[in-house]
Formats: structure tokens, C-alpha cells, sequence
């Protein structure tokens, strides 16, 4: 009696908590990398890396990213060499300088999987789309029982995130999928928060350096403005 | 060493007079006061051109020109080559800076009518600059190889290969047929050959603009440091604006698809070019077939090329207030153009873009001899020649 309530419950959160998060504008998402000034949250994007390693590196590809990459997520060199040597590729285990694994030989074998749906590089996806991490996030938490008034293609489901509003990737993220080092609870909307900030580095590694010269050298120009300036108006008034 | 007292000039000064041509053309050279600030954006064109070759060159260094190779490639760059990311920043914003101060170059030039009298040479330099700017514009969004710039680069090579006659031979020669592996290295060196085009062109524009110029009618000042001070302080506003594009916001008036690896088999949705090429992509793709597309576009040129016989008030007559509001609803016109076909394909947004376009060519073919030819507060509807205040 007590599990089947708990079933239901969590049946009941799983269909009905995407529709709410879409429509709680109060309480919006936020990603540590958003706005001029945000850079990446480490923590977050380790916690992500372990979804994307568990989860979506079973069907995706990233083929712009090799594992040395992931020293930019905080990991030291054993971390990262450990990290390579758990994947196993057709001639051994993975190095550092590897690509990440390709869980499919090519195309043709990966559309087989999914009735005719390549499941995308996940290298840049983030980049590609508009909102592109919240799009991410949106995407995984956005499975949702069909209206009965739509009917979807085979092997097809129903997501109000995805243009068409069905996808051929089948719901991905459930709770406590993976378990944390750091004890952050695995909601599926924690995981998807996570692997949303592991894919926007995986597009964009180079976001705190950026943002760091960035500030610097528009500090300095600003000062360099008003330098120019108060230079020019003082020749131009000397030279009557 | 050179003072007045040696007979003979240093060895270097007798063979390439360096300090003469500096004081005969930039310390001593007289200028007329008070120019606009605006008014050192052919420098500043110049400038951000030589920019663009340094870190295209660069960039060349670890470009692989091929297709299927040349996105991974860039990823490299910009992943793994060290600053490589902030090279690539560079060459992709410091193409919408150039783009920047080249439309509003022109924008200036009609604004002014600077097209009469003298200044039509100028005006025909400028235009030059344009047209090449927006092909060496279009090459280097095809070279990127993303999902947008691969199809933009097959459906052009595909129309070529299905004109005929003359212009299919040109197309042919450019493109050596429909796209294939080889096509891309075709395309860099076009890339290349206009780009170095394009710094001869600035380069004789800005000469041109020196020697049309109207003598100086006032005390002239010396051009350093009257006008060095003045082109500092441009160039340094102009990389303050540019710093925080490439750090705040790489990737501005890019269609995001683009920064996914093309797909030789899904042709994408909405196949918009950077924000630079819309208003020309949108007046060229309102045609159906391929050569009225081309057509279309050559007729969008042309009338830029015939503002000075266009315009039918006479040389040094000032603009009336009605011809300048309409080059600022023209203004406008051409950038709600760019945003209506940006936007994704409707019905509404298909009436907008013939609107737009159509207000362009009236602008241009009707408004402006009608409202050119009328002397300020009288009625606009007289066609008769310029009977203004200034005609002698």
C-alpha cells in the first residue's frame, strides 16, 4: 500500500514537475556561467561530467573533446588519466590525449539504434542552439504524458522542449541515477541542471578566461577613452 | 643628425626622403578644422582590414581546408592552439566591426549626398569596398564549415552549376563545379585574393578622399597633431567597442546553428548568413529562380552605384530635411529587412520582407529625384531640375 503510494507519487512528480518548472517563472534555473561576469561553478560541472559520462556517453559523441580537456573541470592528472583508463575503446583503455568515445562504429550503426534518429554531437550543442544551456535543461526535464488529442510517431516522445514536441531520445534522467562524491541529492532536475552546465563548458572551455582578459582589457581601454580624449580636446583648444 | 648646417642630407634622407614626406604630408600637411569624428572611419576601415589579415593569417596556420576537416578544425583552434580561441574571436568580431563602420560609412555618404560633384569617385570606391567586403564576407562564413555555411556554399555552387552560358562559365571557374571535398581550398583562396583586393581598395579610397577634398577654406592646422590626437581617440572608442563584443559576446549576428558541425545529410530549417549579409541575402532570395536572384542583387548594388545621377540637386546644394529623414527610414528599413529575415519563416514575416524590399527600391528609384529636386519647404510633388537657393 505505502510503496504503491510512493509509486504513484513519484509517477505523479516525474509527469506533472516538467509542466510546473516550465511555468514557474519565479524560480527560474540559474547556471553560475550566466551574465558578464558568471564563470563556471566546478563542483557543478564535475557533478555534470559524472550524468554525461553515466548517462548521455552512452549514445552520444563528442568528437571535439579529448580527455586531457576535462583538466579544465578542476581534475588533477591521475584524475583525469584514471578518468581515460575507464573507457575501454577497440585497442585497450583510453588515454588522455584520446577523443572522446564514439559510442557508435558510424552513423548508420547509431541511426539503427534509434529507427532512423542520429543522436547529435554533443560537443557544441550548448553553442548551437539559442539558450543553448537552458535548452539543455529545459530538453531533460521537459518529457511529459502526450496531449490525447496528439498522436506520435513510433518510438517517439512527447517533449514541450523540443521543436515538434517529440523526440526520438527517450527520457534520459531519473532520480538518484547517479550518486554524487560531494552528497548534492540526485533529483532528475539536479542531474539535468549539471550535465546542462558540463555541456555549456564542453561548448564554450575557454568562458573564464575570457570573461577574465575581457574585464581587464576593458578596464583599460575605458581609462584609455578617457585619455584620448581629455589629449584631443586640450590639442585641439591649444591650436587656434 | 639633420641639421640645417650640413651641406649634405643623411645617407638614408638622400635616397628615401622619409622625413620630407612626413613633414609634407602629416606634420605639415594643412587640414580643414573641425572635422567629425565619424569622418576617420576610412582609417579606421583601413585599419581594422590590416587586422583582420594579421589574424587570418594566423588563423591560416592551422585552418584545414577541406571539408568535414575544416569545422574540427577551427574547434581545434579555438580548444587546443594556445590563445587560439581569442585569434578566432578576433577574426570572426573584427569582421562585424569592419562590417559596422562600412555600412555606416555608406550610411554617412548618403546622408550627406557626398556622391555629387567630386565626391562620386569616393562614392564608387566605397561601394567597391562594400561589394568586396561582402564576398570576402560570405567566403569566410563558408570557410567556418558549420551547419549554415556548408549548405549556403553547396546551394551557391549548385545555382552555378545550373546557370548557363557566361555566367555559368564564372561560376564554374569559381566554384569548379557543384561542391565537393575539393571546393573549400577553392574558397580560401578567393578568401585570400579579395581580401588583399580589399586593403588596395581601402588603401585608394582614402587617398581619393585626400585628393577630391575641397580646398581649405579657413586657417588650416597641421594634420599631426590636430587630427593624429582626434584618429587616436576613434581607434581607441572603436577597440573599447570591439573588446567587449569579443569577450561579452563572440558570437553576435551569427545564425548559432553555424557553430554545429555541418550534416551532409539534414539540411537545417533556417539557413541565415551572418547578420552582415542579410538585407542582400534577403533581396536576392525574393526571386525564385537563380538568375533573377542574381539579378536581384546586381539591381540592389546598382542603385547605389546610381545615387549620383539619382540625386538631382546640384553639386554643393545642402540636403533638404525631407531627403534626410528618408535616408534615416531608409536606415531603418534596411536594418528591419536584416531582422525580418532573420527571423523564422511566416506569413507575416514573407509580407514584411517584400515590404521592406520594395520601400528600398522606392526609396532609391522615386523618393530620392522627387524630394532631391525640390528646394526645402516647398511642396515635394514638383519633378522639375533644382530651382534651390544655391543654383547660380
Amino acid at each position: 500500500m505505502r510503496r504503491t503510494l510512493i509509486a504513484t507519487a513519484a509517477l505523479a512528480i516525474t509527469l506533472l514537475a516538467p509542466n510546473a518548472r516550465a511555468q514557474d517563472t519565479l524560480n527560474q534555473p540559474h547556471w553560475q556561467s550566466q551574465g558578464a561576469f558568471g564563470s563556471y561553478d566546478k563542483a557543478a560541472l564535475q557533478r555534470g561530467f559524472l550524468v554525461y559520462q553515466t548517462v548521455c556517453a552512452s549514445c552520444h559523441a563528442a568528437g571535439e573533446l579529448h580527455y586531457r580537456d576535462l583538466a579544465g573541470l578542476g581534475f588533477d592528472t591521475a584524475q583525469v588519466a584514471a578518468i581515460a583508463a575507464n573507457v575501454k575503446l577497440a585497442d585497450g583503455p583510453a588515454t588522455p590525449d584520446d577523443i572522446f568515445k564514439n559510442p557508435y562504429p558510424d552513423p548508420a550503426a547509431a541511426a539503427a539504434a534509434f529507427g532512423g534518429a542520429i543522436p547529435p554531437d554533443l560537443s557544441t550543442i550548448v553553442s548551437a542552439r539559442p539558450h543553448g544551456t537552458r535548452y539543455v535543461y529545459d530538453l531533460l526535464t521537459g518529457y511529459a504524458a502526450a496531449p490525447s488529442d496528439m498522436t506520435l510517431m513510433p518510438s517517439h516522445y512527447y517533449n514541450i522542449a523540443f521543436p515538434g514536441m517529440q523526440i526520438a531520445m527517450p527520457p534520459a534522467l531519473k532520480d538518484n541515477q547517479v550518486t554524487y562524491a560531494d552528497g548534492t541529492k540526485a533529483t532528475a532536475a539536479q542531474e539535468a541542471s549539471d550535465v546542462a552546465a558540463f555541456l555549456t563548458w564542453a561548448a564554450d572551455p575557454n568562458l573564464d578566461a575570457r570573461k577574465e582578459i575581457g574585464l581587464r582589457a576593458t578596464l583599460f581601454l575605458i581609462f584609455l577613452t578617457i585619455l584620448a580624449i581629455a589629449t584631443k580636446r586640450k590639442i585641439w583648444r591649444e591650436s587656434v | 643628425m639633420a641639421t640645417p648646417n650640413v651641406q649634405t642630407k643623411p645617407w638614408l634622407e638622400s635616397r628615401l626622403p622619409l622625413s620630407t614626406f612626413w613633414r609634407n604630408h602629416v606634420s605639415g600637411y594643412p587640414a580643414e578644422r573641425d572635422q567629425p569624428y565619424l569622418a576617420t572611419l576610412p582609417g579606421l576601415i583601413l585599419g581594422a582590414l590590416i587586422f583582420l589579415a594579421v589574424s587570418g593569417a594566423v588563423l591560416s596556420l592551422f585552418y584545414v581546408a577541406a571539408e568535414g576537416s575544416a569545422f574540427h578544425s577551427i574547434q581545434f583552434i579555438a580548444r587546443s592552439v594556445n590563445f587560439g580561441w581569442l585569434i578566432q574571436s578576433f577574426h570572426s568580431t573584427g569582421t562585424t566591426m569592419l562590417f559596422a563602420a562600412v555600412y555606416l560609412l555608406l550610411f554617412r555618404g548618403i546622408l550627406g549626398s557626398q556622391y555629387k560633384g567630386s565626391g562620386d569617385l569616393v562614392w564608387f570606391l566605397e561601394l567597391t569596398l562594400f561589394i568586396l567586403l561582402l564576398l570576402v564576407g560570405w567566403l569566410g562564413f563558408v570557410l567556418a564549415d558549420g551547419a549554415t555555411g556548408y549548405w549556403s556554399l553547396h546551394n551557391a555552387a549548385m545555382a552555378g552549376a545550373r546557370l548557363g552560358g557566361l555566367p555559368g562559365a564564372i561560376a564554374e571557374w569559381i566554384f569548379g563545379g557543384p561542391a565537393g571535398p575539393g571546393t573549400l581550398a577553392r574558397m580560401v583562396v578567393f578568401h585570400v585574393v579579395l581580401a588583399l583586393l580589399l586593403l588596395v581598395v581601402a588603401s585608394t579610397l582614402i587617398i581619393a578622399r585626400r585628393t577630391t577634398a575641397p580646398p581649405v577654406q579657413r586657417k588650416p592646422v597641421a594634420l599631426h597633431p590636430y587630427y593624429t590626437a582626434q584618429y587616436f581617440t576613434a581607434f581607441v572608442i572603436f577597440a573599447l567597442i570591439f573588446a567587449i563584443l569579443v569577450f561579452f559576446a563572440p558570437h553576435l549576428g551569427e545564425n548559432h546553428l553555424n557553430l554545429a558541425a555541418a550534416n551532409p545529410l539534414m539540411v537545417p530549417a533556417v539557413l541565415t548568413p551572418p547578420w552582415y549579409l542579410l538585407p542582400l541575402a534577403a533581396i536576392g532570395s525574393i526571386v525564385p529562380t537563380t538568375l533573377g536572384g542574381v539579378i536581384a542583387v546586381i539591381a540592389g548594388l546598382a542603385v547605389l552605384y546610381a545615387l549620383p545621377w539619382l540625386d538631382r540637386s546640384r553639386p554643393g546644394a545642402s540636403t533638404g530635411l525631407l531627403y534626410r529623414f528618408l535616408v534615416f527610414i531608409l536606415g531603418l528599413d534596411v536594418i528591419a529587412l536584416a531582422i525580418a529575415s532573420a527571423a523564422p519563416p511566416s506569413f507575416i514575416t514573407g509580407i514584411l520582407i517584400k515590404l521592406f524590399i520594395v520601400w528600398y527600391f522606392l526609396h532609391f528609384l522615386v523618393l530620392t529625384p522627387l524630394t532631391s529636386s525640390t528646394p526645402v519647404g516647398a511642396t515635394p510633388v514638383g519633378a522639375t531640375p533644382a530651382g534651390g537657393t544655391e543654383s547660380k
